[in-house]
């Protein structure tokens, strides 16, 4: 047990300095050097973890873009003529409890017209992510288990209602570590902290694999990261002041005698080292050309969904967006006013993202996934508002082989249930796993005398919506 | 209704090909988890794997009819009745229901042929039985085992100090090696400071160490240290790793704000370590104070352990199912804590089923997690009021903070029936004035309590039509409604630490989920009424199975161990110090073993069940445990022990030979090199650079405020946001009980290292410090007896004066301050 701890933690040493402990640590990191670092990608197995991908995956990356609060998905993607046909009544079949006290059917205020090969059904208020609809499998028929925001946002993130369990960005990052030894493995993108914090961490898998949280509502690296730079030493004053470090670790080391420990901090001083200029570049989307950037828009939802593929171009394994701050899409009323606001930027980001990742190659190996912690209900709340709705809502997916242009599912004729072909949201991770190339079933984690997984005893892959 | 209509019609002649398509496959996955021949118990009795189970039924009756609707099987499927409803997992969707229905109807036509009488009983996948289980190694008594024989006595006589040697040597002997030589003394005294404070010593105390020639020098050290109020810090954090303090939750909503007064549960571990309170009573005293005879007004902060324990947000708007599900999370969560933490029991494994491993039935589950279903948290006075007062203010200031809480919701959030809501509004205003009325009688003689009270009752503002734009420009906006969780008053800091006199408490009374109100659901908390859970199959709210009575673990009991006294919280703390006295005394001294070397006996300390690891030192642990509970289960008695032993004073260099037959070192060949972990580290930098604040700090306070220079055992502890700092170096997740701290080395570290505004605080610090010294040479052997506590070598000094040929004094004392060496533990 304890030995294969340590040699797993001689493995992860190794891997982050990309095999490179060998070499002298002077000549160690020439600007050459560097830059080849920051093109290199050195795959790391996960320590003491089972071997992940247990068969060939299709996605290397997943990007969950997430729309904290709750989207309307009968705004956006699943038309129900029934609610203006029926409009202000309260059929038996929709009495379903909520968390607040609701009225009649509310019909959208939205044209829906169908789109792609698939015809798949998309309102006037996203006609970007129309344009794109034959990338995306819009799946109507999720459902999950709990009408608050805070238990509902955990199910999303970890399958458990409790906050206190690894999220899944940390189970993929368990499961297969990272491709980058200079970036986490797991990033959040967010204005202040995604959803009231604690939807990233690493509960009981090791804490490394918790998720790292970086502000994109400002542009700056170094305003974004905290630590990242050294706001008092230039490149080589710093480079001066590592080697006088190393020197005298090294003198210790050689006085107490070898010690891993002592080793792996050495190397890790380098790779922090090195970390700084990486990360400095990878998280500067400034970087990229003026017409990219218009691309996706200016806003830090649009900042997030294009430092998103600039991470996962990287290496980084998982990257979660959060349209936030606070719970913008909860609309418990003037839900009309409100989308028209809010959809214009997050339809242009979304449809930029799958449009360059497309361009560049990258959507067969990346996995996109659409979504809040629950939809919305088709009766009204206040006169002008929807309350949350976890028995039927929306999701799409894109990318990492997902298929294109359908549609898939159905709710009940008010758009309240899902009826046909339902996806749980343990299905929804049991899918996202497969995508990785993890049977959700495999990845287990001995934990307080059992073992854990990110879908505990449910979850069923969907396979009809895979290429 | 449009799914039914899809479903397939082959119903109409039902077949076996229905039965295979349609409804073994339901069954397989949905029933035979607990209702299959293969279970030594099958669920109620009835067994969905064989044709013969079928047609028979459970304990409750045949489950088929002819008319299909009639048929306990459908009316379970159809989850229209409260306490008959499958598979517990969720209802099945409409279709497969309908395929069911159809299938009763015809007859239930089975095409299964049953393997005949007589055949091979399929193994159990059960766990442990009781009886086998009363005879695991963990639960045996513990009895002083003899100094075990080794061959080279001469060695032995020369080299052991303690018992402990002796069962070191052995093994050793046995793995044909030897153990390492002593550590030089400079190593000893900042080993054995680092062990027991946290500190490390000065140069001037090393110094003096290494000068003092005294046979019983060391044993000195060692009581000096075991006396020093730091020994508190240190070794009451390694509890609080244990105890998951935190001083907030996951999520801190409406129903679980912070806990302002948590601060003061950790003060009191900090006190009672110092004090050596006996482990038996330290621990019994976190469950039951109030229930102890005799016990302090000081003591009672102890119940902090219970009372700020994590729990979940209930919007009461849910049903009652949610509510109920999520309150029963929270009691989980008290059994994990005590099962893992205390018992090193996964005790948590049985609430859904039987142990698979270990042999606790999901009836103990139950009849513990009824004692936390019958503990209520609420704040209680630290003044020193009758018995009767204090049970009044606790129960008002619970029901004010639920009725305040309800009239806030139905004021702020009307819904759409805001008349109805308007009228409960009214409704809670008014109890919430009761019950405030009620305690006038403290405004003359307890004026705090009464504020507290009547800060707690203040009822909603009526919710104002929506201002003039023009008038709403002029006037500034009105102060934010006072959360009604934290009254006003008192000193307070960022997050809610208050010193108002009151701690985090809890009290006896049973809670039940009241789903009466289809729109909201109520809490009923009854104050002297104990609740008796029902067992959940499935951790299941929805279909709830027998009443268990509260009661110890059947495999550990002695007898009958029904909980009769209250909520049963002081029964089953001396319970775990009675029947089960063997087992957590080896669960302590494995934890205090491993917080002194580094590494545990039993390498999983919250887990001595089946799956748990043997310890690699069986006789030594009982030794040790039986030894500890004859002084008193005195921890000051254990760390000394362990501290003057042979085995403890080793020097912790590689050794070629040891790392080749034994590189994790279980035999222990070398004591452990070690990191620091996130609280000696933080602290020493602090203390190196001369602005460590080594007196206790009131309340909590968040460690990145630059001028927090307290330990920081005393900076805030957030289930929410961890402070960064905390995360970055391992800190256990305190949400739940950690098992021992797994450290880490990551580049993210060494950015906070390089970059941090605090290291960089340090060394300026630091080099202020060394002003006096007349040249750079002095400064730099000033800093390294500051910093490392020894003279730096000559070719330290050499790269320290070629650094400074260009770099300053401040970048090459952050430098000093990086090294390996200052977060380095010999």
């Amino acid at each position: 047990m304890m030995m294969k701890k340590n040699l797993s933690r001689r493995d992860w040493i190794s891997s982050l300095t990309g095999g490179m402990g060998a070499l002298g640590l002077a000549s160690m990191f020439s600007e050459d050097q560097l830059r080849a670092a920051s093109t290199t990608r050195v795959a790391a197995p996960a320590p003491a973890a089972p071997k992940f991908p247990n068969f060939t995956p299709k996605a290397k990356a997943n990007i969950v873009l997430f729309m904290v609060g709750g989207p309307s998905q009968l705004d956006m993607f699943d038309p129900k003529p029934s609610l203006l046909k029926y409009q202000g009544q309260r059929p038996s079949s929709v009495d379903l409890r909520t968390e607040r006290t609701t009225g009649g059917l509310l019909p959208s205020p939205f044209e829906f017209k169908q789109y792609g090969r698939g015809g798949v059904h998309v309102s006037n208020l996203l006609p970007n992510i129309a344009s794109v609809i034959d990338e995306i499998c819009v799946i109507k028929s999720m459902y999950t288990f709990n009408p608050t925001h805070t238990p509902a946002r955990s199910l999303f993130h970890t399958g458990n209602i409790a906050a206190t369990r690894p999220s899944m960005g940390s189970w993929i990052s368990y499961g297969l570590g990272s491709e980058n030894k200079n970036l986490p493995g797991f990033v959040v993108l967010s204005p202040g902290q995604g959803g009231g914090g604690g939807l990233a961490r690493s509960g009981f898998l090791p804490a490394k694999h918790q998720g790292t949280y970086f502000d994109d509502s400002v542009a700056e690296p170094d305003k974004m990261i905290k630590y990242l730079q050294n706001k008092d030493l230039d490149k080589d004053s710093q480079r001066r002041q590592l080697d006088l470090i190393q020197s005298l670790n090294q003198e210790h080391e050689h006085s107490f005698g070898q010690d891993e420990f002592l080793e792996g901090r050495i190397q890790s001083m380098e790779t922090a080292y090195s970390m700084q200029f990486e990360a400095t570049d990878v998280f500067d989307i400034r970087k990229e050309s003026e017409a990219v950037r218009a691309q996706y828009g200016d806003t830090p939802f649009a900042h997030g969904c294009l430092l998103a593929r600039r991470l996962v171009e990287r290496g980084v394994r998982t990257v979660h967006v959060y349209y936030g701050p606070g719970q913008p899409w909860d609309d418990h009323s003037k839900i009309e006013k409100n989308l028209k606001e809010r959809c214009p930027d997050m339809d242009k980001a979304c449809a930029a993202l799958i449009t360059d990742l497309k361009q560049r190659g990258l959507l067969d190996s990346t996995l996109v996934t659409w979504g809040g912690e629950f939809g919305r209900t088709p009766v009204s709340e206040s006169g002008d508002g929807r309350d949350h709705n976890p028995y039927g809502f929306t999701m799409w997916m894109a990318g990492g082989g997902v298929k294109g242009g359908m549609a898939y599912g159905e709710t009940d004729e008010f758009g309240f249930k899902s009826v046909e072909k339902n996806v749980s949201i343990h299905d929804l991770h049991a899918t996202m796993l497969n995508q990785m190339g993890v049977d959700h079933t495999k990845l287990t984690y001995r934990y307080a005398g059992r073992d854990f997984r990110l879908t505990d005893v449910y979850g069923e892959v969907v396979r009809d919506i895979l290429v | 209704m449009l799914a039914l209509a899809a479903a397939p019609l082959c119903a109409q002649n039902p077949s076996a090909e229905f039965f295979e398509k349609e409804i073994r496959p339901v069954l397989a996955d949905k029933c035979y988890g607990c209702h299959s021949s293969k279970l030594k118990s099958p669920m109620g009795g009835l067994v969905l794997d064989t044709k013969a189970g079928l047609r028979k039924g459970g304990n409750g009756g045949p489950i088929l009819a002819d008319n299909a609707k009639s048929s306990r099987l459908y009316k379970a499927l159809t989850y229209n009745e409260t306490d008959l409803r499958m598979p517990p997992t969720g209802k099945l969707p409409e279709e497969k229901i309908a395929a069911f229905e159809k299938w009763i109807s015809a007859g239930a036509p089975d095409p299964r042929e049953d393997a005949p009488a007589g055949a091979p009983a399929p193994v159990s996948k059960k766990g442990m039985d009781i009886e086998t289980g009363r005879k695991w190694w963990a639960f045996q008594p513990v009895t002083e085992m003899p100094e075990p024989k080794v061959k080279n006595s001469a060695f032995a006589k020369q080299w052991t100090k303690e018992k402990i040697d002796w069962f070191i040597l052995a093994k050793l002997e046995q793995n044909k090696l030897k153990p390492s030589a002593a550590a030089d003394r400079a190593t000893l005294i900042e080993r054995a400071s680092l062990d027991l404070t946290g500190l490390r010593p000065t140069f001037e105390e090393v110094k003096a160490f290494e000068a003092d020639k005294a046979p019983d020098a060391y044993e000195k050290l060692i009581d000096r240290l075991l006396a020093s109020p730091h020994y508190g810090e240190r070794w009451g954090r390694y509890w609080l790793d244990v105890a998951r303090f935190g001083e907030d939750n996951p999520t801190s909503e409406a129903t679980n704000p912070p806990y302002p007064f948590a601060w003061r549960y950790r003060d009191w571990v900090i006190d009672a370590v110092n004090k050596d309170v006996p482990y038996d009573r330290f621990v019994k005293l976190q469950l039951a104070a109030d229930q102890m005879p005799g016990t302090s007004r000081d003591d009672l902060r102890a119940l902090g352990y219970l009372g700020s324990a994590p729990i979940y947000h209930t919007d009461l708007r849910l049903s009652k199912d949610v509510i109920e599900t999520l309150y029963t999370d929270g009691w989980d969560e008290r059994v994990d804590a005590v099962g893992r933490g205390i018992m090193g029991l996964t005790v948590g494994c049985a609430r859904c089923h039987d142990h698979k491993f270990d042999p606790i039935l999901t009836k103990d589950y139950y009849a513990l997690a009824g004692v936390f279903a019958s503990t209520v948290p609420a704040p209680r006075p630290l003044a020193d009021v009758d018995k009767e007062t204090e049970q009044k203010f606790m129960f008002a200031s619970q029901r004010l903070f639920f009725l305040s809480y309800l009239a806030n919701l139905m004021n702020n959030e009307p819904g759409s029936k805001p008349d109805d809501a308007a009228k409960q509004v009214v409704k809670f205003t008014k109890e919430m004035e009761e019950v405030r009325d009620s305690m006038a009688f403290l405004k003359e003689s307890q004026p705090e309590m009464w504020n507290y009270l009547n800060n707690l009752a203040k009822a909603p503002q009526p919710k104002k039509a929506k201002p003039d734009p023009a008038v709403a420009a002029a006037t500034p906006p009105p102060p934010p409604m006072p959360r009604p969780q934290i009254p006003a008053g008192g000193r307070r800091r960022p997050g809610g630490a208050s010193d108002l006199p009151f701690m985090q408490s809890v009290f006896d009374a049973g809670v039940w989920i009241n789903g009466s109100d289809p729109d909201l659901t109520l809490v009923d908390i009854k104050p002297g009424v104990a609740r008796d859970m029902n067992i959940l199959p499935h951790a299941n709210v929805a279909s709830p199975g027998p009443i268990v009575p509260r009661q110890f673990l059947t495999v550990l009991s002695k007898g009958d161990s029904t909980f009769k006294n209250g909520s049963g919280r002081l029964e089953l703390a001396d319970r775990m110090f009675s029947d089960a006295a063997p087992l957590t005394a080896r669960v302590i001294v494995n934890r205090a073993w491993a917080w002194h070397f580094g590494k545990p006996l039993v390498s999983t300390p919250s887990d001595f069940g089946v799956q748990g690891d043997k310890p690699t030192h069986p006789e030594l642990l009982d030794d040790l445990a039986a030894r500890f509970i004859a002084h008193g289960w005195s921890l000051k008695w254990l760390n000394r022990e362990i501290m003057l032993s042979a085995a403890y004073r080793q020097a912790s260099h590689p050794r070629a030979d040891g790392i080749a037959a034994d590189p994790t070192n279980h035999l222990l060949w070398r004591m452990n090199p070690r990191r620091l972990d996130v609280e000696a580290y933080r602290d020493n930098l602090l203390e190196v650079s001369g602005v460590l604040d080594t007196k206790p700090a009131p309340l909590s306070e968040d460690l990145d405020a630059a001028d927090n220079h307290h330990r920081t055992v005393y900076g805030r502890v957030s289930r929410g946001r961890l402070n960064t700092v905390l995360a970055l170096y391992d800190f256990p997740d305190p949400t739940m009980s950690a098992p021992q701290r797994d450290l880490t080395t990551s580049p993210l570290q060494q950015l906070f290292v390089m970059n941090s505004s605090f290291m960089k605080d340090r060394a300026t610090d630091l080099v202020k410090l060394v002003d006096p010294a007349p040249d750079n040479a002095a400064k730099i052997r000033d800093m390294y007896h500051r910093a490392l506590d020894r003279e730096p070598t000559a070719k330290e000094l050499d790269l320290a004066l070629s650094y400074l040929s260009k770099g300053s004094l401040t970048e090459y004392a952050q430098a000093l301050l990086a090294t390996n060496e200052v977060i380095f533990w010999p």
